[in-house]
């Protein structure tokens, strides 16, 4: 347990500016997306309730692949909904995508593998886990 | 109620929310989950996905702060998404299941005994500022779990290292269930382990808490969305409402005195979480 006090490591000034951009940068599409589309759906829908919004979902029909495709060609205020929810899902992993790159760039691979594995941790329970249990 | 308006009053109570919480240090989601509840009639499993979507708002806002400022520790913040993640794809995975299974009610008086819990741990007298007699663990010391920042109150640069990574490790899986069942950031519990378990500086500690929440709460929110539990059109007003209060204490916050203030709002969570339970048991 004791003996020489560990080796201190950090990433890159880079790396901590990347991670400041990436996250600024996701917050600020996504609520853009979402405010915008928000906005939309409040004048396209001029009689909806808030009964009628908690009980359904607006989005549902836009949330696999090439529902949300078929609702941004046509310019669904839902679909522009549903894309701010991913952007905003999607910063942090772009985050850690960021931490693996910078990892692998410092040589550090313990920190690589750790970092890939909650990448793909995150992927299958959002891609597999959420569908399977839906 | 017309929706334009229903849309402006979350947005109203999410800044009040996340005022509240970003002076309690509670964070927005501990008081918007059970507002939604209870003066919003929102259902159960839609309140927690509104929660994991204001938990990744915030999160990106004060995550990215203190990363600009050098207090968060990137390693040791990564390292731990180990834990977090699994445990909270578990517990949103509960929650839907649970939610199927007609067991709201559980999950109510549950959520109800969290948030009792939380709040000894945000009004205690946190640990020591800087922590010394660190001993490493072989962990720690493999994968260089140490470092240094500017403390700007103490006018020097701090050095800490991580002291005991195991114990770190089973908190951090328990904060990411809870996390993952109840859209809350947890960071009560993640404060504990960085601060309790590692030993680091409470600065460091809370800077990488607040990293952490975001790639906890995307895993949550993955899960959520997928079975359909995140309603864009209640979660934005709130998200940004949240980000806008806590933005506002962050600025408010310096000049006030912090524990005063916790104690002036500690009652108001107290009395979300009770009123949580009673309409559980189906009392009014």
């Amino acid at each position: 347990m004791t003996g020489a006090p560990p080796v201190p490591r950090r990433l890159s000034d880079t790396a901590y500016t990347r991670m400041t951009l990436v996250l600024r940068g996701g917050l600020i599409v996504a609520l853009a997306l979402m405010l915008s589309a928000l906005g939309l759906y409040l004048v396209e829908n001029p009689s909806a309730t808030s009964g009628s919004t908690i009980s359904s979902n607006p989005i549902q029909q836009y949330l696999s692949g090439p529902g949300l495709v078929q609702g941004l060609a046509a310019g669904r205020p839902e679909a522009y909904l549903a894309l701010g929810v991913y952007a905003l899902i999607a910063t942090p992993l772009l985050r850690v995508l960021t931490g693996i790159y910078y990892f692998r760039e410092d040589g550090e691979r313990t920190m690589t593998a750790v970092t890939t594995v909650v990448l793909v941790l995150l992927l299958v329970g959002i891609l597999v886990l959420g569908p399977l249990i839906h | 109620m017309d929706l334009g308006l229903f849309v402006l009053i979350l947005a109203l109570v999410a800044i009040l929310a996340g005022l509240v919480g970003s002076l309690t240090g509670l964070g927005g989601g501990v008081v918007m989950v059970p507002v939604l509840l209870i003066f919003f009639g929102v259902p159960f499993p839609v309140a927690v996905g509104t929660g994991s979507v204001t938990i990744l708002a915030t999160s990106a806002t004060t995550g990215a702060a203190y990363v600009r400022d050098r207090l968060t520790d990137l390693r040791i913040g990564m390292f731990l998404e180990i834990a977090t993640v699994p445990g909270a794809l578990l517990g949103a995975a509960l929650t839907v299941t649970l939610t199927h299974a007609d067991l709201d009610e559980a999950l109510l008086i549950a959520l109800g005994l969290v948030l009792i819990a939380i709040v000894p741990g945000a009004i205690a007298r946190r640990g020591e500022e800087l922590p010394t007699g660190v001993v490493p663990d072989e962990r720690s010391r493999r994968l260089g779990f140490s470092g240094q920042y500017h403390d700007a109150a103490l006018h020097r640069d701090v050095s800490y290292q991580a002291a005991d990574t195991d114990g770190a490790l089973g908190v951090m899986f328990g904060a990411g269930i809870v996390s993952g069942l109840f859209g809350i950031g947890a960071g009560v519990f993640k404060v504990l382990a960085l601060d309790r378990y590692l030993r680091l500086p409470m600065k460091v500690a809370t800077a990488t808490s607040n990293f952490m929440i975001g790639v906890t709460a995307a895993a949550g929110a993955g899960v959520l969305l997928a079975a359909g539990y995140i309603n864009p059109v209640i979660a934005a007003p709130v998200a940004t409402g949240t980000v806008v209060g806590a933005y506002i204490g962050s600025r408010i916050l310096p000049g006030l005195q912090n524990r005063t203030v916790r104690i002036l709002f500690v009652p108001v969570v107290l009395a979300l979480a009770i009123e949580v339970i009673l309409r559980a048991v189906g009392l009014p």
